[in-house]
């Protein structure tokens, strides 16, 4: 079959486009972009041709590269194998890339040597298709590699800009340190299973926990928790997106972090097969209530539009960490699906907050103001991004959080762990502030009073809002329609991850994991309770019809509506102004919750404390959160 | 037939016209009561309505530095929201909608007026808005924590080691079994619910966000005419909806199966938690500052919500 050679043609393809792009980049503008277009078109068109074989009728892909398949029972070649988990998360990955590409055509030009750009965007793009295709976890140690030097690249690329070049460079260090610690992981794992093969990985450390693998787990699982940015990893995190251009903090916090994330679920729940000990889920389960809170509760003290963003993907990603943390199948669905949700919304707000860069200038909360009705699209985008982050039915944020709320408190009532309770509790909290967080954003941007410095603000060209619009769209129709999402995305991927013997047979050769005693987690179809937002949204749209009805049947002559002049000289609306023809608000956007910040003043303080700038303390804390994983897995995990 | 019964469901009972009217008169009871504790004459009981009639009358003015559609699009919104919510809680034994929503999708579905809400007053560009919205969300913040436990503990009553969020089980459960506010252990998470209904609402000592001493009722500053009209309706549907929902999740036990009598036991303990909670708190009252709001329902009122969690937990 010749689908078989896609996967790999897609991740060269993106890194083709990088060399070329490096050889004639230099040429002019429109090479450039058409490579990278053509380029990311090109992987996204090859992976959705995938979709037919792996999603729908359920094939495991596996390729040897140069056909080095296994001698006498030993994987020696690199393999790439996609499986549904993989095929999930490489949707992902090409819809940002495209996205991504689209908007930075327009975003990027006031900006100079945009054929590095290119090149350290497409780099990026290919290492991340290739870690979550491979099958090999020496080939996705490098390209976890990859993907962090040209990250660190892209977050000091607007290296005139204050403190980008320090966040590149926190970012390489908290990186390295990740890396090397996967790296260190990976070869203790080769020296006790002399291959390098997931699934013959995962079929010899079936029940074989001697404390080398142990160890080995403790730092893969650190190494790629500092790839996904959970907490106290995520330091670097909030400053390299906040100086990286809009486009590549999208790609950053729409794929980057989800590669770590898959990483982890591909650790824990097929190399090691470790999430049916309650000593695991427990440790994924407090690292995301931990990370979802303290994102969040950070996001509410910034004054910068992207910093608070960055801030809100930490969040999420706590979230995706505590759903796929729990081991059941309702859990990994819930936190696939606000894995897959974070790169819509997340990727929508990353937009929205580059296309405000491009129009105002700034991303200064407390200096905008008023731009709803100078960029009306950008507002509507950003709106429904987020509403959707803030999980307002019937938006997809809403569907997603409500299964991990579900998932979670299943967790509790079955194990009746009362811990799990109060994470659910955590988890709907941790909503509301991110409601609030995001509608102190609104009130900052786009409403509230227009500053005279922005007057000539224009809305971004249609390049621009095109990709807004189609992620748009999509927070819409997979909040909607999330059964569906269900059947034909989740349930597939979650399924895999669950059903590790078909992984390991489709690479090692029929019967290889009966052989080695592998058993099947027994996949149950994840239950949903009740929540039919098509009912819902009719019901909705009959209320507001019957409205309109009556609206227009009363209105007759009287209905007129009148403008009041903001600043007239006109007494007859001056009592709507306290008479003050203009009159300064003194509480800024950044400083809208005074009344929950003066409670929380002592947590803020110590937060203060903590997130001090300072790359040794950034690069201490990964140590000391290191050291703590690995005596907790050497204590616990049985 | 079955269109004809939605539509009806939708637009009549429960929804719309019943929502309405239910909010009006709860909210005339509330402004007679109030006014009698105060030793006052008060108004008619249907003075709401004629509030309501005569602000529809009014000129309707939109503020230059406002975002037209957002402004006078966010009331409707709202309104909608709530009459569909309403439709989605059961009147006793009378369940319309039946598993389209859980007790979660409610807790979601019941921040989308607030929403409205505040984004209808952000959009207005006036700063006593600003100060009003951003009260609003401290408020919403402060009763969401004690709300989701109260909703924990009642799920984890019902359903013992299963997933419950369902509000049909809760009423299977309840007429089975009697009312849960029959249960020890629930007593803490209902006085909760008590006291977050008030907050909900918006109503004195609570009402922090519109404040009309102090910041001229903050997001509805700049409204006037139909939009205001709306927006007042929307709190008066609230004090239905949540007084409904304690109902549904505390006093199910009293459904007789016949829909009649539902309905007027469901307008009976309606007008009974008004008085209670909202009434009577308002009467003996002041109003809170916000920081003071939160710190009352992190600590006292999340507490009781809480220990009941904790407490079901055990098996009490």
């Amino acid at each position: 079959m010749s689908y078989i050679h896609f996967p790999v043609i897609a991740v060269m393809t993106l890194f083709m486009g990088a060399f070329l792009t490096v050889v004639f980049g230099r040429k002019s503008k429109a090479v450039r972009n058409i490579l990278a277009l053509a380029a990311s078109c090109t992987a996204f068109v090859l992976i959705c041709c995938l979709i037919k074989p792996v999603l729908i009728d359920g094939e495991i892909i596996s390729y040897w590269m140069g056909n080095w398949s296994p001698v006498e029972g030993y994987a020696i070649g690199i393999g790439y194998e996609i499986d549904q988990l993989s095929m999930f998360f490489a949707l992902i990955t090409v819809f940002t890339v495209l996205m991504s590409c689209i908007y930075s055509i327009r975003y990027m030009e006031r900006d100079s040597a945009l054929d590095f750009y290119n090149v350290l965007f497409l780099m990026l793009s290919g290492s991340v298709l290739g870690l979550v295709l491979t099958g090999d976890v020496f080939n996705m140690f490098i390209m976890i590699e990859i993907m962090t030097f040209t990250s660190v690249g892209l977050a000091a690329f607007r290296n005139n800009k204050a403190g980008s070049v320090e966040a590149g460079f926190k970012y390489l260090v908290i990186g390295s340190i990740g890396s090397s610690m996967t790296l260190f992981g990976v070869a203790i794992l080769y020296g006790n299973c002399h291959t390098l093969n997931m699934a013959q990985l995962s079929s010899i450390l079936a029940g074989r926990l001697t404390p080398s693998t142990l160890m080995a787990f403790a730092l893969m699982f650190t190494g790629l928790a500092v790839k996904s940015y959970i907490v106290p990893f995520h330091t670097p995190a909030a400053d390299a997106y906040t100086t990286a251009p809009a486009s590549i903090s999208m790609v950053f916090s729409g794929m980057v972090n989800k590669a770590g994330v898959y990483g982890m679920i591909r650790l824990v729940y097929i190399i090691f097969r470790a999430m049916d000990k309650s000593s695991v889920q427990l440790l994924m389960v407090i690292f995301g209530v931990v990370t979802m809170f303290v994102g969040v509760t950070m996001a509410l003290a910034q004054h910068d539009f992207k910093r608070l963003l960055a801030f809100h993907s930490i969040s999420q990603i706590g979230y995706v960490i505590t759903a796929a943390g729990l081991g059941s199948a309702l859990g990994l669905t819930a936190g696939l699906f606000h894995a897959m949700n974070h790169t819509l919304f997340k990727g929508l707000l990353f937009l929205c907050a580059g296309a405000v860069y491009y129009a105002a200038g700034t991303t200064n909360l407390d200096k905008l103001g008023g731009l709803s009705k100078k960029m009306p699209k950008t507002c509507i985008c950003f709106l429904i991004g987020a509403f959707s982050i803030s999980g307002l039915p019937p938006f997809n944020g809403f569907a997603s959080k409500w299964l991990v709320y579900q998932a979670v408190y299943e967790k509790a009532v079955t194990s009746g762990n009362i811990f799990y309770a109060f994470a659910t509790v955590a988890a709907v909290v941790v909503s509301v502030m991110t409601l609030a967080s995001f509608i102190k954003v609104t009130q900052a941007v786009f409403f509230g009073q227009l500053p005279a410095s922005l007057e000539n603000v224009q809305e971004v060209p249609a390049l621009m809002r095109l990709p807004m619009w189609i992620m748009s769209a999509l927070c819409v129709l997979t909040g909607v329609f999330y059964d569906q999402v269900n059947k034909w995305l989740l349930a597939p991927a979650a399924g895999a991850a669950l059903n590790v013997s078909g992984y390991i047979d489709r690479m090692m050769g029929e019967g290889y994991a009966a052989e080695a005693g592998v058993v099947n987690i027994p996949v149950f179809a994840a239950r949903f309770s009740f929540w039919n937002p098509v009912v819902w949204l009719l019901l909705f749209i009959i209320v507001l019809a019957a409205f309109c009805l009556a609206i227009i049947g009363s209105s007759g002559d009287r209905a007129s509506i009148s403008s009041a002049p903001a600043d007239a000289e006109d007494g007859k609306y001056a009592t709507f102004f306290s008479g003050e023809k203009s009159m300064p608000s003194h509480v800024s956007g950044s400083d809208l919750f005074w009344g929950f910040k003066k409670n929380w003043k002592g947590y803020f303080k110590v937060m203060d404390g903590i997130h001090s700038g300072r790359v040794n303390d950034y690069a201490l804390y990964v140590v000391c959160a290191a050291a703590l994983i690995t005596v907790f897995v050497f204590g616990f995990v049985r | 037939m079955e269109y004809l019964k939605i539509l009806f469901n939708i637009l009549v009972f429960p929804g719309c016209l019943f929502v309405g009217a239910m909010g009006l008169l709860l909210s005339g009871i509330d402004r007679k009561v109030l006014a009698r504790m105060q030793k006052r004459v008060g108004p008619p009981i249907i003075q709401p309505l004629y509030d309501f009639l005569k602000l529809l009358g009014k000129e309707t003015i939109v503020p230059k530095a406002a975002n037209r559609k957002v402004f006078l699009g966010a009331p409707v919104v709202g309104f909608a929201a709530l009459v569909v919510t309403a439709a989605l809680i059961p009147v006793l034994g009378y369940r319309a909608f039946e598993g389209s929503a859980d007790l979660i999708v409610l807790l979601y579905l019941l921040t989308i007026p607030a929403v409205a809400l505040i984004i209808g007053g952000s959009s207005s560009g006036n700063p006593y808005a600003g100060i009003g919205i951003s009260r609003e969300m401290v408020t919403m913040m402060s009763y969401e924590l004690p709300l989701i436990c109260i909703f924990l503990a009642v799920a984890k009553k019902v359903g013992g080691s299963t997933l419950c969020f369902s509000l049909s089980q809760i009423a299977a459960y309840q007429q089975a079994n009697g009312s849960l506010i029959g249960c020890v252990s629930l007593i803490p998470a209902a006085a909760a619910m008590l006291l977050v209904i008030p907050a909900e609402v918006g109503t004195q000592p609570f009402d922090v966000a519109e404040a009309e001493t102090e910041i001229l009722e903050g997001p509805l500053i700049e409204y006037s005419g139909a939009p205001l009209a709306v927006f007042k309706l929307n709190t008066s549907m609230k004090m239905y909806i949540m007084t409904a929902l304690f109902s549904a999740l505390f006093l199910g036990g009293l459904a007789t199966g016949v829909t009649a009598l539902d309905v007027l036991i469901q307008v009976l303990l309606c007008i009974a938690l008004t008085l209670i909670c909202m009434t009577t708190i308002h009467a003996v009252t002041a109003r809170l500052k916000i920081e003071h709001l939160f710190k009352f329902y992190w600590t006292v009122v999340a507490g009781l919500a809480a220990l009941s969690l904790v407490l079901v937990w055990l098996g009490f």
